[in-house]
């Protein structure tokens, strides 16, 4: 059984789900009913009138207890504090029950996989709150629920198993702070200093005052050297379109920090980094030579829609918006990988098609900057051809990275621990030139 | 772990232990009271230590777990399953009815055994005392019936032969199936 409302669905006011209790001896009334039958039997066998006595008080309990009120069925509503949290975040659950009458209530929280409790999983009364954290990206299941009625003397119990809602885990992003700017930005108000003068607020540099001027921009000390006078300049502020291309193909390394777990991380923090600077931001996700896309947005709502994305990816479903998984890289149509579009790459680049790919985009004239989530070494035993294949094994591996450097495609390592702003540093002191161009 | 966690479960295996004690003195040594009394420690014993270990948290996934990490695991899932008090409980009555008839001490271990059910009771469902209070009436007509058990017993026979232990039992069954007919409705009154 599991609930049929849905986290932030209703309002807490809302009826709840209502399930049916199935109601049987505790382990007390079994216990007492062993002691009162046995002395009974006992008392009949030996013809002993005093095992009766000791027969009278368990069995007087259970007769008495027989009156007890049972409710059939009671009504529970569970209120997850959120629906969506990142890796590591807190979250609560309140759970409410009604209609169990004078029934003591127990709750027992069975976590799901990736769930962490961060409370007591066992709590007592009609209401509970447990909290819990979730542990790696993904559609998780809160849990299961065990909710167990007992009449007021204790003597009957009834259970009840449910499901609790799911709970969409994002992975935790990293840290980013830095862009990455082209150095042809396309035509569209944003918060790059490109290269052309325009109306920013960053000094560009200082020319000869034209009629129809504006008299607070003279720059006075220059007019006055040079005799004439002299107006500031200031750079024209762009915005850029983002494609970020994450490779879900392989997934190697431990649990938690995988390759894959770093180009979500990464992915989702260069997202929000892009989007702070009101870059437009899209999402390819690429799996084994097929492709989920989503166009790119402004936005803050963007973050999550990217995040969104790369998971109904890695699910192999599309979320709203979005292409159907399953486009081949080729066919890609303009709106997901537009022309001069900065496309920043996730790869432990372990896949040769992706690798293929990848070189494909660039003889396309994209600009592209890979960033490498590899981590994980195959693993090795302690004999010299498998030390001599964990060589070769490296070798390959440089070999690509040196070939995409050779194609001009910057290839920098994350490691996962650090900010992504410090192998980007060498890329965001200065404008990335796209393919052709010269500075 | 509260003191009054503590105390219950210490109250709990004390309450076994003094009515293993109580129905062995003076060990007989016929009707199989040997293996009585071996049952009955080993029903006071693993309840204890089912009450002892009932926090201890079993991993959701039992899957490529190491081999001792498993034996733990289904140690505690026998140490959860098994009936000890059940066990127990009849291994004590056993044992008091290979004595000879002693009406009394029969009804103290009555409420010894009452006592440690229900304390045991309290210890596995963490509840207070006070949740037996609804049930304190019927205790006490509980109690007053084990002791007209013990008084019937030491009642001389009415006349010689077996029929008359025989009406004596009767007349006790009789006053508790009396007691447990009326009972519901007092107890609808709490």
């Amino acid at each position: 059984m599991s609930f049929s409302s849905t986290p932030n669905g209703p309002a807490r006011d809302a009826p709840g789900t209502g399930f049916s209790l199935q109601w049987r001896s505790s382990r007390h009334a079994r216990r007492l009913l062993t002691l009162g039958l046995a002395a009974l039997f006992i008392a009949i066998l030996a013809r002993r009138p005093e095992f009766a006595g000791l027969a009278a008080p368990p069995l007087l309990l259970l007769a008495a207890g027989r009156g007890q009120r049972r409710p059939p069925r009671i009504s529970l509503r569970a209120q997850p504090s959120t629906r969506r949290a990142f890796e590591g975040e807190l979250v609560a659950i309140d759970l409410d029950v009604a209609g169990q009458g004078e029934c003591a209530v127990r709750w027992t929280l069975h976590p799901g996989r990736e769930i962490e409790p961060l409370s007591a999983t066992a709590a007592d009364g009609p209401q509970a709150r447990f909290t819990f954290s979730p542990q790696h990206w993904g559609r998780r299941q809160i849990g299961t629920l065990d909710v167990v009625l007992r009449d007021r003397w204790r003597l009957a119990e009834g259970h009840l198993t449910v499901n609790l809602p799911t709970l969409d885990c994002y992975p935790a992003p990293a840290q980013q702070r830095t862009q990455v700017v082209l150095s042809r930005l396309p035509n569209r108000l944003g918060e790059h200093a490109a290269r052309t003068f325009g109306e920013g607020i960053e000094f560009a540099g200082v020319r000869e005052y034209v009629p129809g001027d504006r008299q607070r921009s003279i720059n006075w000390p220059a007019s006055t050297r040079r005799g004439r006078l002299q107006v500031n300049t200031f750079a024209a502020e762009r915005s850029q379109d983002v494609v970020l291309l994450v490779d879900g193909t392989s997934d190697v390394g431990e649990p938690g920090s995988s390759a894959l777990d770093l180009a979500l991380r990464g992915a989702a923090a260069a997202a929000r980094a892009y989007l702070d600077a009101r870059d437009r931001v899209g999402v390819i996700t690429y799996r084994w030579g097929s492709v989920g896309w989503l166009a790119p947005g402004l936005g803050r709502r963007q973050v999550y829609r990217i995040i969104d994305s790369m998971l109904a990816s890695e699910r192999g479903g599309a979320g709203p918006g979005e292409s159907a998984y399953g486009t081949s890289m080729r066919r890609l149509p303009r709106a997901a990988l537009p022309p001069g579009a900065l496309v920043v790459v996730f790869s432990p680049l372990l896949d040769q098609r992706f690798v293929e790919t990848l070189r494909d985009m660039r003889e396309r004239g994209l600009t592209m900057l890979v960033v490498d989530v590899l981590n994980a070494d195959p693993p090795v035993r302690p004999r010299s051809t498998d030390r001599m294949a964990r060589r070769i094994w490296r070798m390959e591996q440089e070999a690509i990275r040196f070939s995409l450097r050779e194609l001009g495609v910057p290839v920098v390592h994350w490691d996962g621990i650090g900010s992504l702003d410090l192998p980007l540093a060498r890329y965001t002191r200065r404008p990335l030139v796209p393919v052709g161009s010269r500075r | 772990m509260t003191r009054r966690f503590v105390a219950i479960r210490a109250a709990a295996v004390l309450l076994g232990a003094s009515s293993v004690v109580w129905a062995t003195a003076p060990l007989v040594h016929t009707g199989w009271a040997n293996l009585a009394l071996i049952l009955a420690i080993c029903g006071v014993a693993g309840g204890a230590l089912r009450l002892a270990l009932a926090g201890v948290p079993v991993p959701e996934d039992s899957f490529l777990l190491p081999p001792p990490l498993r034996a733990w695991l289904g140690f505690l899932e026998i140490l959860r399953r098994v009936p000890w008090e059940e066990g127990a409980v009849v291994a004590i009555v056993w044992l008091e009815v290979l004595h000879s008839s002693r009406p009394w001490p029969t009804a103290v271990l009555g409420a010894a055994l009452i006592a440690y059910l229900l304390a045991t009771h309290l210890a596995e469902s963490d509840a207070s005392p006070g949740a037996l209070r609804p049930q304190v009436r019927v205790l006490a007509v509980g109690a007053g019936l084990l002791a007209l058990g013990a008084g019937a017993g030491m009642l001389p026979a009415a006349g010689p032969g077996p029929g008359a232990a025989l009406l004596r039992l009767v007349a006790a069954v009789a006053l508790i199936a009396a007691a447990a007919l009326v009972l519901p409705y007092v107890a609808a009154r709490d």
